[in-house]
Order: structure tokens, then C-alpha cells, then sequence
């Protein structure tokens, strides 16, 4: 019995430390962000590489998914009101549901699957290769040169292809309810119209923004744990992507607890 | 400093490790920047390499490539260990010495930490 509560103090104390140490780091990052001397040329060409690397590469797939995935749940969502008799609440549905909670939460799982494990990959192999060591030498900081742009292409691109994946999501919509519920154009836009607020956009770009610090911040973390053994590399990538999806969850939770206050 | 325990970063292709002092030290314009590298990297007749990274270069390029890396630091000291780890395959000293002569205007000094049974690779070039 003892030995079982030591674990769970064990498991506790290892939480709350790897917590307090990834609040730590982004608190520094954010820091450093509004620090103008941060930018010079080197970091502001990886800057440029990363958001097209991340936001501009996947469009096609991104995309492709969004029409795909977005068109499936567009009609079953409309079928089910319409089922349900509550044709007066599709905007609702639409706003609320597919761009305010399903889009962010679509475009990040994406975004983290193909970039997070790419970022964490890359920090890992140059930690093994001694290369962080080479930045180190020749006196550049890593947190500019490395770290910073990574973390701000994640804040651009969850911001960019999320309002992205908005769009496509009510385009989508307008084919359908005109489709299954026969409205028009204009009926369609004043009833999304009419079921925005302002609050929840707020809230929406908040945990956007929320989103894209921790899915590269978190791997860039686990990334630097990695010892000089190349067998560290998977380890790295897979606790880091772990981790990269318990914040994601949190991050939704936390959202939602926003909004109900 | 040249050493294996500081490589190229294997992500960036030559000219990108070596522009990246210029950029990033004196915030140098990316276009400049390149030029300036491409230019020294004329003076080994090896502009052929810049797009290439790290894994594809011989051990010869390799080295020069860390040396021009090392020399863009304004008013350079160069240090240069165990250049045999990096150029295992040469005999003596002698490309080692083409390499520095090469830019030796880019350089205040250079210094070679070696072990002591290195030292007949030296004298061997140097008498010759």
C-alpha cells in the first residue's frame, strides 16, 4: 500500500515538475518574442522556411481534408438538426460547434502530427549530432535562432489554417443547407451572421495561439532531452508527442471552462 | 574553432553554414550574405559544393568549409583541433596549409592543437 501511494507522490512530483518547467520555457519564449534584438536575418530566413514548411507544404492535404472531413460532418450535423426539428439553431450549430470548437481542434491535431514530430525529430538528431553545440560556439543563442521562429510559425500557421479550415467548413455548409434545408444564400449568411460573438471569437484565437505555442514548444523540449545516443531519438519523439497531445486536451478543457464563465 | 565535436548543422546546406555567422553575428542581408560566400568559396574553385550539405562532402571539402565557417568571425582567431580526425586521410600537413594560406587574409592568427605523435606530419611538410 505504501509503496503504491509513494508512486502516485512519485508520479505527482515528476508531473508538476515537467509542468512547472514547460510554463518556465514558454514564459521565456514569450519574453523573448517582443525582445526586438531577437530578430536579425538568420532568424528572420527560418522564420520564413518554417511557415512555408508548415502552413504553405500542407495546403493541398490540409485542404483536401478540410473538404473531405468538413463535407461529412457539415451533412451529418444537418441531418441531425433537421431531425431533430431544430432548423432555427443551425447557425449555432455551424458557428459554435464546427468553427469554434471542431475547426481548432481538426487543424492542430494536423499541424501536430506532421510538424511537432518533425520539430522534435530535428531538435533531437541536432542534440545527438552536437550541432546545438556548434550554434554554442559560434555564440548563437539558440532560443533566437532555433527555438523562437519555430514557435511563432506555430502560432501563424494554427492561426492561418484554422480560419482556413473556417471557411472551407461554412462554404461547405452553404451547399448543403441549401441542399437539405433548401435555404438560400442570404438566409444562410444572416443566420451564421446572427449566431457570431465576438467573445467566442476572442476565445477561439486565444486557445489558437494557446495551441500553437505548446505543439512546438513542448517538442522542442523533448527534443533537448535527448541524450548523445541515437537511440534517444525515438524516445524523445515519443514522449515529446505524448505530451504534445495531453496539451492539446488540456488546452481544450481549459477553453471550454473559459467559455462557460 | 574547427572541430568534429563542432560540426556543419546537417539541415543547412554549405553555403548556409557558412553564411549563418554573417547573418546572424552581423545581421547581414541574406543575398549578401551568399555572395560573400559564394566568393570564398572561389577562392578553392568550389562553388559546385555550396548546395550541397554536410553528408556529400569529401573530408577535403569538409574541412575547408569548417575553416571559411570559422573565418567569418570578424578578426579571427582560428583554432584547429586534431585536424587529422577531419582530414584522416591526409598524409602530411600540406592541404591543411593550401587551406589557411588560401584566406589567410580573413584570419588574425591560427593554432593547431595536436598530439605529440602528429608532430613528423608537421616537420615532414615543413622540411619539404
Amino acid at each position: 500500500m505504501k509503496t503504491f501511494v509513494e508512486k502516485i507522490g512519485v508520479a505527482a512530483i515528476d508531473m508538476t515538475g515537467s509542468l512547472k518547467a514547460t510554463l518556465l520555457f514558454a514564459i521565456k519564449v514569450v519574453f523573448r518574442m517582443f525582445d526586438r534584438n531577437a530578430y536579425n536575418s538568420a532568424v528572420k530566413m527560418v522564420l520564413v522556411e518554417q511557415i512555408y514548411f508548415t502552413s504553405v507544404q500542407i495546403l493541398p492535404l490540409f485542404l483536401t481534408i478540410a473538404v473531405i472531413f468538413g463535407s461529412i460532418l457539415v451533412i451529418i450535423l444537418m441531418l441531425v438538426v433537421k431531425e431533430l426539428g431544430m432548423v432555427q439553431y443551425i447557425g449555432r450549430f455551424m458557428i459554435g460547434f464546427m468553427v469554434y470548437e471542431l475547426s481548432p481542434f481538426i487543424t492542430v491535431i494536423l499541424i501536430a502530427l506532421r510538424s511537432s514530430s518533425a520539430i522534435n525529430t530535428e531538435i533531437a538528431v541536432m542534440k545527438v549530432n552536437k550541432e546545438i553545440r556548434t550554434l554554442e560556439a559560434f555564440h548563437i543563442d539558440a532560443m533566437n535562432y532555433l527555438f523562437l521562429p519555430r514557435i511563432i510559425n506555430g502560432i501563424i500557421s494554427v492561426v492561418f489554417l484554422n480560419s482556413l479550415f473556417s471557411i472551407v467548413v461554412l462554404a461547405t455548409g452553404l451547399i448543403f443547407s441549401n441542399f437539405i434545408f433548401q435555404m438560400s444564400f442570404d438566409t444562410y449568411t444572416d443566420v451564421l451572421i446572427n449566431s457570431i460573438y465576438f467573445s467566442d471569437i476572442i476565445i477561439m484565437y486565444l486557445k489558437c495561439i494557446t495551441y500553437g505555442v505548446f505543439i512546438t514548444l513542448i517538442p522542442i523540449m523533448f527534443g533537448l532531452n535527448a541524450t548523445n545516443e541515437l537511440t534517444s531519438i525515438p524516445v524523445s519523439v515519443l514522449n515529446g508527442m505524448v505530451r504534445v497531445f495531453i496539451a492539446i486536451v488540456i488546452i481544450e478543457v481549459l477553453s471550454l471552462i473559459l467559455k462557460l464563465i | 574553432m574547427i572541430s568534429l565535436d563542432i560540426p556543419l548543422i546537417s539541415n543547412l546546406d554549405v553555403l548556409n553554414n557558412i553564411a549563418l555567422i554573417k547573418l546572424y553575428r552581423d545581421n547581414l542581408p541574406k543575398r549578401q550574405a551568399e555572395q560573400l560566400v559564394l566568393k570564398l568559396l572561389n577562392r578553392y574553385k568550389l562553388e559546385d559544393i555550396a548546395y550541397k550539405r554536410s553528408a556529400d562532402l569529401t573530408d577535403e571539402h569538409r574541412f575547408c568549409v569548417m575553416l571559411l565557417r570559422a573565418a567569418m568571425i570578424n578578426e579571427a582567431t582560428i583554432v584547429i583541433d586534431r585536424p587529422f580526425i577531419i582530414l584522416h586521410n591526409s598524409q602530411d600537413s600540406s592541404f591543411m596549409k593550401y587551406a589557411l594560406n588560401t584566406i589567410d587574409d580573413l584570419y588574425n592568427q591560427c593554432h593547431i592543437l595536436d598530439y605529440i605523435w602528429n608532430k613528423d606530419r608537421y616537420i615532414k611538410d615543413n622540411a619539404s
